[in-house]
């Protein structure tokens, strides 16, 4: 049977592409356009791709508009980081570490340097722990202010990008002063900090904070209630806890399907361990599963780690005055032996895998981030959704393609 | 029951507040902005400290630093005494195409004579541009900010301790001023 043989079968076909077959079938009916042939055609998005926030490819078979088949294909921004940091010591690893999610910079820091603190058992300042964790909440809320923004900017909302960054700027303008960068914190060392706060900067990230939680209602007012945003996201591209736990799913994204699992409650390190006793620490989980969950575990992230910094704060009023940093020698060798350090970073679960034979640089130093695994089960996600959810469905992930590819 | 288009409102009066504030934009070139001290802009160089005994290019990840030096001879001013020699810097370039602004080489200088400024203003249309020889360093040295004082809470910096433990000696000594 050709198109000429039923009426009316070639305006569905033009209006709504080859898979008209498909929808026909959805709306209940076995009506004229059901019996079109159809063929697969193959799209990939990316590498470049303003919809892909980095170097991201995806192989898209299609069915008309419906997606049957996802690939994701990653290494475009491989920079071979796990051999690069076999012949570098450890202060300078941090460098590099703070590279591969740029987005997370001091929480990775923060892996490399605790890794090696482990492997020499040494005992780091108090001081310099509740001020690593203030900052490493600090650069969470950066994080995920970021995908705040950017995530409504995918999906055709642009103004929220602008609050977000609002906001960012707020807490950049602290991180900034206190580390001199505002991307590429290189404020760990190994046993401590650089270097201790400048006078009154405290006070400042006080005011950052409470501005930024006064002003956080904005974005989820112009967000969260929309009905368009509502309308792309809810039910869209549902991860189920069975493909969280079989792709290792880690970070808000696990969360957002119900699976509770958070390093920093569950492993505490740092000063995590006495804030979970205080009750500072919450655990933002959802069990909805898509994308609208995804967007409200960060929002939700954002006000617990404003609050966290809060309490480190009060309790650095408490500690007494002390260094932020243990004297290091000259050469800083890891003795031989191998550890695994992971941290709830924001995008999810980051490890280390340090072994090392006893010289200035690791022997293998093997690198665990949450974006590989996250991306790696959107071919289960994608598939069924139509090409115009692919965007709010891959934005939704939260992903930052240096840490796909490291 | 929700109104249908409430969240829409809800967003628009967001905006509509927002327009009535004044914007948050920095007005860039034409106001400079206020960066904090400790800002990794560039790095400048303090030539008259600088020993060139390579740690800082040695010590550089990306090994985006390079110095030329040569040693001259001092002939002993007493009689029977040694010559001295000690280096002398003949140059000393930063390629800033290749810097990934990680302040190891400041870190590591012993006799500080490498500073962060949080001078930014250096864009060049050819990368080959990007490398800046002593001269420029120099020039980087004056716009360098006084460290910033710390947190009470701080212990004090070594130097501070150091110049601390020189003056009590001097003291005890009776030889200071």
């Amino acid at each position: 049977m050709t198109d000429a043989d039923v009426p009316g079968a070639r305006e569905v076909v033009v209006g709504v592409g080859a898979g008209a077959a498909g929808f026909d079938h959805e709306r209940g009916g076995g009506g004229p356009g059901s019996s079109i042939a159809t063929t697969d055609m193959v799209l990939n998005v990316g590498p470049q791709h303003p919809a892909t926030h980095g170097v991201l490819r995806l192989r898209l078979t299609l069915d008309g508009e419906r997606v049957v088949a996802c690939e994701p294909i990653v290494g475009y921004m491989h920079r071979g980081v796990e051999k690069l940091f076999e012949v570098r010591d450890y202060r300078q690893i941090i460098v590099l570490a703070n590279r591969h999610d740029w987005l997370s910079a001091f929480s990775s820091e923060l892996g490399v340097v605790m890794a090696v603190e482990h492997m020499l058992g040494m005992e780091v300042p108090e001081r310099a722990v509740w001020l690593r964790t203030m900052l490493a909440e600090l650069n969470r809320v950066l994080n995920h202010l970021m995908f705040l923004g950017s995530y409504p900017l995918e999906i055709g909302a642009i103004t929220p990008m602008f609050y977000a960054f609002r906001e960012r700027e707020t807490i950049q303008e602290v991180m900034e002063e206190v580390s001199g960068g505002r991307m590429h914190y290189m404020f760990n060392r190994v046993g401590g900090l650089k270097e201790d706060v400048p006078a009154g900067w405290t006070g400042r990230v006080r005011a950052a904070v409470a501005a930024v939680r006064s002003r956080m209602p904005q974005i989820e007012d112009l967000v969260l209630g929309n009905e368009i945003f509502r309308a792309r996201t809810r039910g869209i591209g549902y991860l189920s806890p069975e493909l969280v736990h079989a792709y290792g799913v880690s970070g808000p994204i696990a969360r957002a399907s119900g699976v509770d699992l958070d390093l920093r409650r569950d492993e505490p390190y740092l000063a995590y361990g006495t804030l979970a006793d205080e009750g500072v620490l919450e655990v933002v989980t959802r069990t909805e599963g898509d994308s609208y969950a995804r967007y409200c575990c960060l929002v939700d992230q954002v006000r617990v780690s404003l609050a966290l910094v809060d309490a480190c704060l009060a309790h650095l009023e408490d500690l007494p005055p002390g260094p932020v940093g243990v004297r290091l020698p000259k050469i800083v060798k890891a003795p031989e032996g191998s550890t695994y350090v992971w941290t709830e970073n924001p995008l999810g679960l980051n490890g280390y895998y340090l072994v090392s034979r006893g010289e200035k640089t690791p022997w293998r130093l093997k690198l665990r981030s949450a974006s590989f695994n996250n991306v790696a089960v959107l071919p289960h996600v994608l598939t069924g959704c139509v090409v115009a959810d692919m965007v709010a469905v891959l934005g939704s992930m939260f992903f930052v393609v240096g840490d796909i590819d490291k | 029951m929700r109104v249908p288009g409430r969240g829409l409102l809800t967003g628009l009066a967001v905006t509509w507040r927002a327009m009535t504030r004044r914007s948050v934009t920095q007005h860039y070139p034409e106001v400079a902005p206020d960066l904090p001290p400790r800002s990794r802009g560039v790095i400048a160089l303090q030539e008259e400290n600088c020993t060139s005994c390579m740690l800082c290019a040695r010590e550089c990840p990306a090994w985006c630093i390079s110095i030329d030096s040569h040693q001259e001879v001092e002939p002993a001013t007493t009689e029977g005494g040694r010559d001295r020699s000690h280096s002398v810097l003949d140059s000393f370039d930063i390629d800033f195409s290749l810097c990934m602004y990680c302040s190891i080489c400041i870190e590591v200088c012993p006799f500080d004579a490498l500073h962060w400024s949080p001078e930014f203003e250096y864009a060049e249309t050819d990368i080959r541009d990007l490398t800046h020889g002593r001269d420029r360093l120099r020039e980087w040295m004056w716009t360098v900010p006084p460290p910033q004082p710390l947190d009470p809470h701080a212990v004090d910096p070594k130097e501070l301790d150091a110049a601390r433990k020189a003056a009590e000696a001097d003291d005890a000594s009776g030889t200071g001023p």
